[in-house]
C-alpha cells in the first residue's frame, strides 16, 4: 500500500506540474509556438483544454421560482458572443432539467454603438425582465444610464467582455476582469520575442469599450518599461475585421519596418494577419480570442500569440447569477461581485488542437 | 530349411498399437491441415467480402440520415403551416407555439428566424447572423444543410428551410431551422454493429461532423489529417478527390499492425460522407471464431472417435488374447484328447497297441543305453474269445474282453496294461509292480483257474523279466509270450475254454 501510495505521488507530481504548466503559460513563464522545444502532446491539450471549459455543472443553488425572463444585450453581433450563448443555453439546459423554466433574450446590434445600447435598454426596462445583463459598449456613456435603472428598482447585471465603470450601481459582473494584465502579458511575450526593442502599434477594438481600452493600457505600461521598444500608433478598428485590415495596411505604410502588432480584441488579430500576410511583413502579431481565421494564422505562424478567453465559462456563470440575482440575493456568499474568468495565452503548438476543440477543424 | 516365424501376441499388441498412433497422427496431421486451408480460405473469403459488406453497410446508413433530413424538412414545412395559422401577437405567444410544434411533429430544436436575423426559439431569443452560415444572405431562398458547433459539446446538424409569406409580430420571417445532434443519429445507426464496427459522418474536407470514434486510429481526427502517411500519397490524393466531388470509395491501411478498412458514401444531398469502419481482424475473427466453433467440434469427434477406437482397439486385443489363451488351451486339451485316443484302447480304456508300440520304443533306447533296471513284461491272451463270438455273438465276446481287461487291471494295478491284438494283453511291470510280481501273478492264476469253474473270463499269462543280455523289450516280450503259449495248454487241459478245433 505503501508503495503504491509512493508511486502514485510520483506519477500525481508531474501531473500536476504539467497541468500548473498548461493552465499558466504565459509569456513570463515562457511559453514559446516556434522557438521552445515542443511539449509532450499531453500538455498541448492539457493547454488547449484548460483555455475553455466546456464541462459545466448548476452549483447546489436551489432557485426560488419555477421561471425566469431576462435580457441580454451585447456589443455587437460576433462569434465571441455567440462562444459566450452556447454557455447560457448550456445553463438553462440544466435549469430546465430541475424543472425551472428560464427564458431570455440575447440581442446585439450588427456594430457596436452605445446608443442602440441605451434604446435596448430602455425597452428592456420596461418589459418586465427579471434581470437585465448588460455588455457595457461604453462605460462612460452606459455606466449612468445603468445608475438610473438601478435607482428605479430594476435589477441589473453587466457580463461577458465589460463591466461599467467603477461605482456603478450594478448587482455583479461575470467576465474577464483582468483585461489590463491580458493587455501586459501579451504585450511582454511580444517585447520577449523581438529582444526587447523595436517599433510596436496598437489595435484597439470599440472606443470606450472598458475591455479594450484596458487591454490597450496594459499593452502601453508594458511597453513604457523597456526604453528600446516604441509605441508608433494606436487605432481603433470598432469590431471591424475590415478596418482592421485597413488600419494595419495604413501603419506598414507609414512605419515600414514595424516590429509588431498588438491586438486588443478579437478582430484585430484577424484584420492584422490579414494585412502582414498581404505585404509578407515580418511584424509579430499578439491578440485576443479565439476566432477560427485568427486560430488558423497562429497554426501557421503569423500570429505569434492569442489570449483566450473562456466564453463559454462566462456564458454559463452569466445565467446562474442572474437567476440569484432575481430572487433577490446580493454578491457575498452566494455569487462574487466580480467574476474571475479565465485567460490563457495559447502558441502555435496549442492552435490545432484549439482548432479542433472549437471548431472540430484542424486543416 | 528356413525356420518359419510365428506371429506371437506380443507382436499382434505391437502392431495394433503401432497401427493406432499411426492412425492417430494422420488424423492430427489432417486435421491440422484442415485447420490451415480453412484460415487460408477465410481470409480470402474476408478479403473479397469485407469491401462490399462495408459498402453496403455505409450506403444503408447514408439512405437513412437522407431519409431522416426529408422528414425533418417535411416536418418543418408543416410546423410553418401550424404558425401561420396561429394567432401570434407576441414572443411568449411565438414561444408557445414552438413549444407545441415539439410536442405534436417532434422537432426538438425548432425555430424561426426575422428578417432581422433574430432567432426565436422555444426558450430564448437571440440575434444570430454571425452563429448561423445560413443567415450570410440577406435573403435565403433554398434549404440548407450545414452544421452548428457546439464549442466542445457535439456538433448538430442544422436543417434551415427558407419560410415565405409569413408575418410575425410585423416581422417578415425570414427562415426556420431544426438543429438534430449528429453523433446522436450516428449512434442510432449503429443499430446492428454491435459495437464492433465503426461510423462516423465527415465534411467535405474530412472533418468528423459526428464526433463519433472511426476506431481507434483515426478516432474523431480530420480523416486526411490521420491517415496521411498510412496510405499511399496517390491513394490519399485519389480519396482527397472523392470526398470533393461527392463520389464513394474505400481506405485501407495498416496502424498499430492491424489492417483497417474503411469504406465512405455521399450522403444525398448534402456534402457529407458516411464513413464505415472494420477492423478486417474483426471479420477474420467472427469467421475464425465460427471456423474455430467448427473445428472444435470437428477435433472433439476426432478425438472422441479415436478414442473409443483405442478403447474397442485395446478390448479386441485383450479378448484376441483372452481368446488366443482359450483357443489355445483348448487346442491343447483337444491334442491332449487325440493323444489319449491314439493311445487308448476304446473298448476297455486301457492303452493300445499305438501305446505299446511308443512305450516299447522309448524302453528299447533305455535298454540299449543301459538306462534301466527292473522291468517285466506279461504277455496275456484270454482263452475263448473265438468260441464266444461264435456261439455267443460279439457283444459277449466284448464283454469277455472287458471283463478280462478289468481283471487285468484289478489284479497288476501297478503296471502299464495295453491291449495289443483282439484277446491279447500285455502288462509292462516296473517299480512296484516288478516288486511284488511274485505275489501279483499266482494271485491272478488262482483267480483264473477259478474262473474255470465259475464260467467267468480266463487269462492265460506269460511272463519274463528284463536279463542283462536283452537288447530290446522283444526279446522280454518273446520269452514272456513263450511262457503264455505254455500255460494256455495248461489251462485248456484245465478246462479252460478254447477255439472250436
Amino acid at each position: 500500500m505503501e508503495r503504491y501510495v509512493k508511486l502514485k505521488s510520483l506519477l500525481l507530481i508531474p501531473a500536476v506540474m504539467l497541468c500548473l504548466s498548461a493552465c499558466t503559460a504565459s509569456p513570463e513563464n515562457g511559453g514559446d509556438g516556434t522557438d521552445k522545444p515542443a511539449e509532450t502532446e499531453n500538455a498541448e491539450t492539457a493547454a488547449a483544454t484548460a483555455a475553455v471549459d466546456f464541462d459545466h455543472e448548476l452549483d447546489g443553488y436551489e432557485p426560488a421560482r419555477n421561471s425566469y425572463n431576462f435580457y441580454f444585450t451585447y456589443k455587437t453581433v460576433h462569434p465571441w458572443w455567440d462562444a459566450v450563448a452556447l454557455g447560457m443555453e448550456d445553463a438553462q439546459r440544466q435549469f430546465l432539467e430541475k424543472g425551472i423554466t428560464v427564458t431570455y433574450e440575447y440581442m446585439a446590434p450588427d456594430a457596436a454603438s452605445a446608443e442602440d445600447q441605451i434604446s435596448r435598454l430602455h425597452m428592456a426596462e420596461n418589459a418586465g425582465y427579471d434581470v437585465i445583463g448588460v455588455d457595457v459598449a461604453d462605460e462612460d456613456i452606459i455606466s449612468p444610464v445603468l445608475d438610473e435603472m438601478a435607482a428605479k428598482g430594476t435589477k441589473i447585471m453587466t457580463f461577458s467582455s465589460s463591466d461599467a465603470a467603477e461605482g456603478c450601481k450594478r448587482i455583479a459582473y461575470v467576465g474577464n476582469t483582468h483585461n489590463y494584465e491580458d493587455g501586459a502579458d501579451l504585450t511582454e511575450a511580444l517585447c520577449e520575442k523581438l529582444g526587447y526593442k523595436g517599433k510596436v502599434a496598437i489595435l484597439v477594438g470599440s472606443k470606450g469599450a472598458p475591455c479594450h481600452e484596458d487591454r490597450a493600457r496594459g499593452a502601453a505600461d508594458t511597453i513604457a518599461k523597456y526604453e528600446n521598444m516604441q509605441i508608433v500608433a494606436t487605432e481603433y478598428d470598432m469590431d471591424s475585421i475590415d478596418l482592421a485590415y485597413e488600419l494595419t495596411l495604413k501603419i506598414l505604410e507609414e512605419t515600414p519596418d514595424l516590429d509588431g502588432i498588438i491586438c486588443c480584441n478579437m478582430s484585430n488579430p484577424v484584420g492584422a494577419a490579414r494585412a502582414i500576410t498581404e505585404k509578407n511583413n515580418p511584424a509579430v502579431i499578439v491578440g485576443m480570442d479565439h476566432d477560427q481565421e485568427a486560430l488558423h494564422y497562429l497554426k501557421d505562424g503569423v500570429i505569434y500569440c492569442l489570449g483566450v478567453q473562456d466564453c463559454y465559462s462566462i456564458g454559463f456563470d452569466t445565467l446562474q447569477i442572474a437567476v440569484k440575482i432575481a430572487d433577490g440575493n446580493k454578491p457575498g456568499e452566494l455569487f462574487p461581485e466580480k467574476t474571475n474568468e479565465i485567460t490563457t495565452v495559447i502558441y502555435q503548438k496549442d492552435a490545432a488542437m484549439m482548432l479542433e476543440l472549437l471548431y472540430g477543424d484542424v486543416l | 530349411m528356413k525356420k518359419k516365424k510365428r506371429i506371437t501376441q506380443k507382436t499382434f499388441v505391437f502392431t495394433a498399437v503401432i497401427g493406432s498412433v499411426l492412425i492417430m497422427a494422420i488424423l492430427a496431421v489432417s486435421t491440422l491441415w484442415s485447420s490451415k486451408m480453412t484460415n487460408s480460405a477465410t481470409n480470402e473469403a474476408v478479403s473479397a467480402v469485407s469491401e462490399f459488406y462495408l459498402e453496403a453497410m455505409a450506403d444503408r446508413r447514408a439512405k437513412t440520415i437522407t431519409n431522416l433530413i426529408n422528414n425533418n424538412f417535411d416536418q418543418m414545412e408543416k410546423a410553418m403551416a401550424f404558425i401561420a395559422d396561429e394567432d401570434i401577437r407576441t414572443q411568449e405567444d411565438l414561444r408557445l407555439s414552438i413549444g407545441r410544434i415539439k410536442s405534436l411533429l417532434s422537432l426538438d430544436r425548432f425555430a424561426v428566424v426575422d428578417s432581422d436575423n433574430v432567432v426565436y426559439t422555444r426558450y430564448t431569443t437571440y440575434t444570430g447572423g454571425s452563429r448561423h452560415s445560413f443567415l450570410a444572405e440577406e435573403k435565403m431562398d433554398e434549404r440548407e444543410i450545414s452544421t452548428v458547433l457546439m464549442y466542445g459539446s457535439s456538433k448538430q446538424l442544422c436543417l434551415a428551410a427558407p419560410a415565405q409569406g409569413i408575418k410575425l409580430m410585423g416581422k417578415n420571417i425570414k427562415a426556420c431551422f431544426v438543429q438534430i445532434d449528429i453523433k446522436e443519429i450516428v449512434d442510432l445507426l449503429a443499430f446492428d454493429d454491435q459495437g464492433r464496427t465503426y461510423f462516423a459522418l465527415y465534411s467535405q474536407n474530412g472533418e468528423n461532423l459526428s464526433g463519433t470514434e472511426l476506431g481507434p486510429y483515426i478516432a474523431d481526427k480530420n480523416l486526411f489529417e490521420a491517415v496521411k502517411g498510412v496510405v499511399p500519397d496517390d491513394e490519399w490524393n485519389l480519396n482527397r478527390d472523392n470526398f470533393s466531388n461527392g463520389s464513394g470509395g474505400s481506405i485501407t491501411f495498416t496502424a498499430d499492425g492491424a489492417e483497417e478498412t474503411l469504406c465512405y458514401v455521399p450522403i444525398a444531398g448534402t456534402d457529407w460522407k458516411m464513413a464505415v469502419l472494420i477492423h478486417e481482424s474483426v471479420i477474420h475473427d467472427t469467421i475464425r471464431d465460427i471456423s474455430e466453433k467448427s473445428m472444435a467440434v470437428s477435433r472433439n469427434q476426432i478425438i472422441a472417435i479415436l478414442v473409443l477406437v483405442l478403447l474397442f482397439a485395446f478390448i479386441l486385443i485383450a479378448e484376441f488374447g483372452v481368446l488366443s489363451h482359450y483357443k489355445v488351451e483348448d487346442e491343447m486339451e483337444k491334442s491332449k484328447n487325440l493323444h489319449t485316443m491314439a493311445n487308448t484302447d476304446s473298448m476297455t480304456g486301457v492303452r493300445n497297441k499305438h501305446a505299446y508300440s511308443y512305450i516299447e520304443t522309448e524302453l528299447n533306447e533305455k535298454i540299449k543305453n543301459k538306462e534301466i533296471g527292473n522291468l517285466a513284461v506279461i504277455v496275456c491272451d484270454v482263452n475263448g474269445l473265438k468260441l464266444i463270438n461264435d456261439t455267443q455273438g460279439h457283444a459277449a465276446g466284448d464283454k469277455l474282453i472287458k471283463d478280462a481287461s478289468k481283471l487285468i487291471c484289478e489284479y497288476f494295478p501297478h503296471g502299464a496294461v495295453f491291449r495289443i491284438g483282439g484277446d491279447e494283453f500285455t502288462v509292462i511291470l516296473k517299480e512296484k509292480g516288478y516288486d511284488t510280481m511274485n505275489e501279483t501273478i499266482p494271485e491272478f492264476n488262482r483267480k483264473v483257474e477259478e474262473n474255470i469253474k465259475t464260467g467267468d473270463v480266463v487269462i492265460s499269462i506269460g511272463y519274463s523279466a528284463l536279463k542283462p543280455e536283452d537288447e530290446q523289450l522283444h526279446d522280454v516280450f518273446e520269452r514272456a509270450d513263450h511262457m503264455m503259449y505254455k500255460r494256455k495248454k495248461e489251462l485248456k487241459e484245465m478246462g479252460a475254454p478254447t477255439r472250436p478245433e
